[in-house]
């Protein structure tokens, strides 16, 4: 079947199979390579995407069940390859140790300082407990992601 | 059941009808052969685990299934594809019907609640549906769906004992209605992992002739409303006592189950210190 995607604002046409995952799809059609999968069950969260503003485990969302979504991933954070205020606060911060589970993250942070500027200690914990870092860099993730808070509250890029 | 996990999902077709009723006629037209995905979170870990289904039918095109609606007095419908995520931002659902609220943000996690359902949650209890005992002492009952027309049961009912649900191959669960809750009820939910969930609502603390408590547990397969909780609790006894003649009676009647994840020796632990736990909380006893 024939599904149509944006994917970063760009449109993107594919022809997929009923019981393929948005996942496979994003990473193997499409080769947006930022799209991991991880355990496959919706445990650890490495393959989250954003789909229509939301934050979700592309491994539990059937392709076709995104037709005529709006998709984002870390792909699209970038402009002109300068990397966005939460990507630079990871890299400021050391939020990343072998880097497998790093663009879920990120994603993950930066749907935070998009929707959630003054979160919580607690309410920035409830939202990263959804992945998960084998590294067990947390602190310096949560870090990063205060980061990027800061950042945002105080007006823009540093 | 193929015990390999696979990371390619076997082969099916994907359906999206756009209304309630073509919705029914596919499921009365392939019946067991047709599973229902709304949020998709249980069903295609089920299809991975071996479960196999010629059609998979998303319910999510047909608009109304996603609807939550709350009219003061009569109560709170809720469509059988809202997320969590919905449940847990809805303001009513927060303030009123807070033992559901409570324990929709305890399942699974931030993300999955964005696409995992209630009606999902109820409809797959093998994996502790935590949405059945906040429903229970809430009074709910679902409406069951299908061309031969609709039908209402008490939340209880649907989950037989044992496992197993009260739907028939050509059925599908399409909405939840939960009464006007006690004026003045407090609920709370205490789970640990996928072991054990308890459900607890405390209207008219004040008053042992009005005093109402009720309690259920989101053991799986078989959930449980404890009855007869409020007969002990009508008694014009201190609280704290109270609360432990109704532990007492409750281990009396709540058997867990054994399984992989928890014995069934660590799951009547958890019964009596959760509900010792939730009945402080709610009655504001001190330990």
């Amino acid at each position: 079947m024939r599904i149509s995607l944006t994917v970063n604002g760009v449109k993107r046409v594919v022809d997929v199979k009923p019981n393929e995952r948005l996942l496979d799809v994003l990473r193997y059609r499409l080769g947006i390579k930022s799209v991991r999968a991880g355990c496959l069950v919706g445990d650890c969260g490495i393959c989250t995407v954003i789909v229509d503003g939301k934050l979700v485990k592309s491994c539990l969302v059937l392709a076709a069940e995104a037709n005529g979504s709006n998709i984002v991933t870390v792909e699209g954070l970038s402009t002109n390859m300068r990397p966005s205020p939460v990507q630079r606060a990871f890299v400021e911060s050391f939020g990343y140790q072998c880097g497998y589970c790093t663009p879920a993250f990120v994603l993950t942070a930066h749907w935070i300082t998009e929707n959630m500027v003054n979160a919580s200690d607690e309410e920035i914990a409830r939202v990263l407990n959804s992945v998960v870092c084998r590294c067990t860099g947390y602190k310096q993730i949560v870090d990063s992601v205060k980061l990027a808070l800061k950042w945002r509250r105080e007006g823009g890029e540093r | 059941m193929s015990l390999i996990l696979r990371t390619t999902l076997p082969d099916f077709d994907y359906l999206l009808p756009s209304s309630l009723d073509e919705l029914l006629a596919l499921k009365a037209k392939y019946g067991e052969r047709a599973a229902v995905i709304a949020g998709g979170t249980v069903l295609l870990n089920l299809i991975r685990l071996g479960f196999r289904y010629d059609y998979v039918i998303d319910i999510k095109g047909v608009r109304e299934l996603s609807a939550i609606e709350y009219r003061e007095g009569k109560g709170l419908v809720i469509g059988a594809a809202v997320t969590l995520r919905d449940l847990e931002n809805n303001e009513v659902v927060r303030d009123k019907y807070r033992v559901l609220w409570d324990a929709v943000r305890q399942i699974g996690d931030f993300h999955l609640r964005n696409r995992a359902t209630i009606g999902g949650n109820i409809c797959n209890p093998t994996l502790q549906a935590d949405t059945i005992a906040p429903l229970a002492v809430l009074g709910a009952s679902i409406e069951i769906s299908s061309m031969r027309g609709s039908r209402r049961v008490a939340i209880w009912e649907l989950v037989k004992e044992g496992g197993g649900l009260l739907l028939d191959p050509d059925e599908i669960l399409t909405r939840i209605y939960i009464p006007e809750p006690p004026k003045g009820s407090r609920g709370a939910y205490f789970k640990v992992w996928w072991i054990a969930g308890i459900a607890a609502l405390a209207a008219n603390i004040d008053n042992p002739r009005e005093r109402i408590v009720r309690i259920a547990y989101s053991f799986a397969p078989s959930p449980k409303l404890v009855e007869g909780v409020e007969r002990i609790f009508r008694q014009e006894k201190p609280l704290k006592v109270l609360i432990g003649d109704a532990i007492n009676y409750i281990k009396t009647i709540v058997t867990p189950p054994s399984d992989a994840r928890a014995s069934r020796e660590y799951r009547e632990h958890l019964v009596e210190f959760g509900t010792a736990y939730l009945l402080r909380k709610l009655l504001g006893v001190e330990v």
